[in-house]
Parts: C-alpha cells; structure tokens; sequence
C-alpha cells in the first residue's frame, strides 16, 4: 500500500501543473492543429501550398540558419563565461553571476531596441569608428542578418550560461589536478579530461539555444529590417495581415515538428535525459 | 493593415522607445485576441462593456487618437449630447473578426483600410453601410463599399532625404532604382501594397496602365524582380511609425511611405533634409467599419459617420496631421499653404493613381508570396 500512497501523492503534486498545461497550452495546440486542416477547406491543402511556396522554404532555412549560428556564437562565448566564473573565484564571481542574470529582468523588447541604439547608421558604433577614423562611411549593422545575430546571441546567451555553469560546477577539480600531476599539459588536462565532462552543459545549452531561437520573435522583427524574416514573424503575418489562419497554423505546425524533428534527431547523439533533467 | 493613423512616434529616443514598447503590447493583444476566437479566452481583454449611450471609435492610437476625439468626436458630442470615445488600440482586421467571432464586440466603429474592409465583409464579420443616413455624394469615387465607407484618404508617396542624398533628389520611381546616381538605402512597405505599383512604374509603364500591366501574371513577375534587384538596399518599413523612424535616424534616403507620416516628418526633420512628390503616388482611402452586434447599435454609428463627413472638420482633420479629405467639397476649403501636402488636392490627384482594391482583392495574396520571396531570399 505505501507504493500506491506514493503514486497518489506523486499526481496530486503534478496535476495542478499538468491541469494548466493541458487547458492552456496541450488543447490551445491541439485547435490549432485542428485549423491548419479546416481553414479555409477541409484536408491537406494549408500544406500543400505551404510546401509549393518558396517564400516559406527561405523562410524556414533562415529561421534554422540563424538558430544554428545563434547557438554555436552562444556556445563560444557562454563556454568562455562559465569556464571563467566556475574555475576562477574571485571577489568578481557574484558580480560576474549578477551580469548573466540581469538581461533576464530586462524586457527583450527592450533588450533588442538597445541594439537599434547602438548599431544604427548613426549609431553609437558606428559614430565612435567615424570619429576615431576607422570608416569613412557607416558600416551596415544592422538591419540585415549580421544585426540580428548578434542581438540574437546577446539575448540568448544566458540560456546557454546558465545550464554550463551548473554542469562545471558539478565537476571536481581533483581531476584535473590528477592529470597535471600525472603529467599532462594545462591544455590535454583541460581537452581530454575536463572538457569532455562539460559536454552534457553544453548539449543541454545548445538545445535549450536552439529550440528558443527557432520559435524567436521580436528580436529578428525589429533589427531584421524586414528581410530577415524568421517563420515566426511569418506566421503572424498570416494572421494578422491576411487573416489566413489555416496557413498560419500550418506554418506553426510544420515549425513544432521541425523542432520536435531536431530533438530527436538530438537524441541519437546527446543523451537528451541527462542534457535537460540534469541534476546538479 | 493599413495602419495609417498610427503617428506618436516623436523624435528623441526615449519616445522611440516607449513606441517599440507599445508594438511589443499590440502583438501580444492580437495574440490575445486570436486565442479569444478560439474560444479559449472567454472575452478580450481591455475596456469593459460599452454602455448603449457611448459609441467607441477605434484608431491606431497615438497623436491621432487626440486628433480624432478633438476634430471629429467632441464636435459629436456638443452636437447631439452622445458621448464619443476614441480607442487607439489598433482595429487590425484580425482583431475585428477574433472579436466578432467571440461575441465580445466592444467596438463600434473602426477606422479600416480598403483591403481590409473587403477581407471583413467576406468573413462577414462587418455590417453594411446605411447609405440613407451616410451620403454617398460626400465620399471620394471608390471609396464607397456595401461595408465601409472612406473616413479620410491617404497616398503612398516618394519620399526622400536630400541631405543624405547631396541635394540631388529622386523625382520618379525610376530614379528610385537608380542606386548609382541616388545611393542610400530605401526603405518599402512590408507588403505589397502600394509597393508594386511604384515598381511597375519604374520600368516606365505609365500610371494610368499601372493596373492594367499588373494584370497578368508576368506583369506581377516583372514588377516584384524590380524588388529582387534593389533588395540589396532595401530596409523594410512594418508600421508607419517604422517608416518615420527610419528617416528620422537616417537609416534611409529614400522612401515609399505613407502621406500622413510624411507630413509629421515635413516638421521634425531638419530644414532640407526631407521633401515629397506625390508624382506617381497611390492615393488609398482609409475606411470606416462597424462591427456586426457592435454595443450603439447600427443607426448610431451611421449618424456619427454623416457628422465625420463635414468638409470643414475634415479640412481641419488634414491641418492637424496629414489626414486628406474623403469629401471632395471640402478640398475648395483647404488653405493654400495646405495643397501642397493634401493628398486629395486637385493638383495632386492629377498625378497619382487610384488604389485598385479589386485588383488586391484578386492578386494580393499570391503577390505577397511572392514580394517576401524576393527580398529575402
């Protein structure tokens, strides 16, 4: 009987969260799945001018280009972060844990139209080279892929930080010092023996990047200049412009199996279990 | 969505700001509002229930909010006694039909576009226009529809910077694919309205044939691969207060934008760094809609469009931010010194086309595909 007791218990701590998520989010979905085969007619006509038109196919390669090079940016620079918070203690460290959490109070509205502040043509940026002699005239920003990307990994560097830096904190240091005092170089100490250790972090930050950037928003919207345009701003186009909600809810369908697609395909790879249930 | 009358934007930064805030809060609401249609959010969100004596008017909110309640609603009230109450939340068609679709409907009177207006009346989510109580003489040629009438009119103009372009300032969308003589950027509408006819006229079609080349579907072809071999300059405007902020930040030297933001940029950008030709124009009516089941009740509504109709109010409508007169009386009124940035002057409507919504209602759809495919890809 205890057995049971604990299953009992186990739901009734679940359900509530397991109720919103079903009303608010599982059957919201499910309607939507429901009009990408109703809207305007009944069958598989929302998809099939989905796959007809070019512009969803750019589209979509933009949207998976832009997440891929969003996350290998953030991995790069949430390595180098995590590393140096994890491995170096210093009175710095709580400042420099503070500087990774802050963007997180900060609205990414708000965030991204900073980017607009200092990447403009008139821009911060690009009024320092001026007047330092660099360029003659303002360098593109801006308003095209590159902008995007880098307001793009600044808002997604923390979601990479963070899973990193729980994983490096969980990693003693005994081992590393073994192996330096077995002889190896700082270098094939770090490579071989603790690098490898970091890997379910980065796997993890690498998916939660991903996953994140592929469904992003405002940020592409407004540093884009409309030319960057990712499957997001696409579907609400749709529905907002053209009221074509079939389409739409096509598009968002195709976009949640792609996603779905990348996390199994993942999970050949990376044991998905331990990259996202991590206990540290 | 013509979202013509959407004009806080200001100058300084902080204000900029507080506008890409409140783009932020508009795409949330439509989301709102499109979970409300699917009967997953029982009501919108926002103002509460109208009373039966209040007709709400809704516009795309800022200056133009105040203007509105000013020229057209407190002039209302004085008159009749009913109180009037301008919403600038921004009546997207998506927004009306999620309404509708719902049964929440809290508005009475939105200001529409042409396109959207037919894109509602097909959903059937708009009611016809009481054409005994409006007076169809008092409208513009094709502004008149079964469900929606003009409020005001509005062109898409060639609007440029001539300090950033060294005086020498395009006069026709030929010049405008001219990079080599006008270099900069330029910024186009994200989407095609407005945008391909100014393409089509850059390969020297004439503007009366303008409709007539975008007829066939190699006539579209070739008028979106005009937007293919610029894209490498192009910035995309989604709003209008984009627009404006584009050349107030001097991102762009050139641009395809909205007569009534053009007319605030005529008083924020320094002397000599913005000019307008209406010359190749597309004058496009803005639309009054009412929702079907709206709160005052049809007759109440129509009453209130009728007094919006009074060319003396209108006049004073384009004195205060840019809003052309849809009553072809009241251009007689206009002051002189106003002509020049009058949509509906004579002289201007001389040399701009009529925006085709036919045309739209047959092409658009297929021509957005298209447009998006050829600036992004």
């Amino acid at each position: 009987m205890p057995r049971l007791n604990d299953q009992i218990r186990y739901w009734m701590l679940v359900l509530p969260a397991l109720a919103i998520m079903v009303i608010f989010y599982i059957l919201p979905v499910l309607g939507i799945w429901e009009i990408s085969f109703t809207e305007p007619a009944t069958g598989f006509g929302n998809y099939v001018k989905m796959t007809e038109s070019n512009a969803v196919k750019t589209s979509f390669i933009l949207t998976f280009r832009v997440a891929a090079i969003t996350t290998v940016g953030c991995l790069l620079l949430g390595y180098i972060v995590a590393y140096a918070i994890s491995n170096f203690v210093s009175r710095l460290t709580p400042l420099m844990m503070a500087l990774v959490l802050l963007p997180f109070w900060v609205s990414v509205l708000i965030r991204s139209f900073s980017w607009i502040i200092l990447l403009g043509r008139s821009g911060l940026v690009n009024d320092t080279l001026r007047d330092i002699g660099l360029v003659t005239s303002p360098l593109r920003l801006m308003h095209n892929e590159l902008g995007v990307l880098i307001a793009m990994i600044h808002v997604m560097l923390p979601f990479a930080v963070l899973p990193m830096l729980a994983n490096m904190r969980g990693i003693s240091r005994s081992y590393t010092d073994a192996a330096r005092g077995l002889g190896a170089s700082e270098w094939t100490a770090f490579r071989s023996v603790y690098f490898p250790q970091t890997l379910p972090g980065v796997f993890s930050g690498a998916l939660l990047v991903f996953v994140l950037s592929l469904g992003f928003f405002v940020t592409p919207a407004l540093l884009g200049g409309g030319r960057v345009l990712m499957i997001s701003e696409y579907i609400t186009y749709q529905i907002q412009e053209f009221l074509a909600w079939g389409l739409g809810s096509a598009l968002s369908v195709a976009l949640l199996v792609a996603t779905a697609l990348v996390l199994l395909i993942a999970a050949r790879f990376v044991n998905l279990k331990s990259a996202l249930l991590e206990r540290n | 969505m013509t979202e013509t009358t959407d004009f806080e934007a200001k100058a300084d930064i902080a204000e900029i700001a507080v506008e890409r805030y409140k783009q932020g809060l508009l795409t949330r609401r439509g989301f709102i509002a499109a979970m409300g249609a699917l009967g997953i959010l029982p009501a919108l969100s926002g103002k509460t229930m109208a009373a039966t004596t209040e007709i709400i008017v809704v516009n795309w909110g800022g200056k133009a909010k105040d203007i509105l309640q000013e020229v057209m609603c407190d002039t209302y009230t004085k008159e009749t006694g009913i109180k009037v109450t301008v919403d600038g939340a921004g009546p997207s068609a998506g927004k009306i039909r999620a309404m509708v679709e719902s049964n929440a409907v809290v508005w009475d009177l939105c200001d529409s576009g042409a396109g959207s207006a037919l894109i509602l009346e097909k959903a059937g989510v708009t009611q016809p226009i009481d054409y005994s109580i409006v007076d169809k003489s008092k409208v513009l040629d094709g502004a008149v529809y079964n469900n929606g009438v003009g409020n005001y009119v509005y062109s898409y103009v060639l609007a440029s910077n001539p300090k950033l372009l060294g005086g020498n300032v395009p006069q026709s969308w030929e010049d405008v694919w001219n990079v080599k003589d006008f270099p900069g950027m330029r910024t186009f509408r994200k989407s095609v309205r407005g945008m391909l006819e100014s393409a089509t006229m850059s390969m020297g079609v004439a503007p009366k044939d303008v409709y007539e080349a975008l007829g066939t579907d190699d006539g579209i072809k070739a008028s979106i691969d005009r937007f293919r071999q610029l894209r490498e300059h192009v910035i995309v405007w989604g709003s209008g207060s984009d627009s404006q902020n584009l050349f107030l930040q001097e991102e762009v030297s050139i641009g395809n934008i909205w007569s009534t933001r053009a007319h605030l940029l005529k008083d924020q950008m320094e002397e000599g760094s913005f000019t307008v030709t209406f010359n190749g124009g597309v004058v496009a009516p803005g639309i009054w809609v009412v929702p079907k089941s709206n709160p005052a009740g049809t007759e109440e509504v129509m009453k209130f469009i009728a007094h919006a109709q009074t060319p003396e109010l209108q006049v004073k409508w384009l004195e205060m931010i840019g809003c052309g007169p849809a009553n072809p009386a009241a251009a007689a009124l206009v002051p002189d010194s106003m002509q020049k940035w009058n949509p509906s002057s004579p002289e201007n409507l001389a040399t701009q086309i009529m925006y085709n919504d036919t045309w739209y209602a047959k092409n658009q759809i297929s021509a957005e595909e298209l447009y998006v495919d050829a600036l992004i890809n």
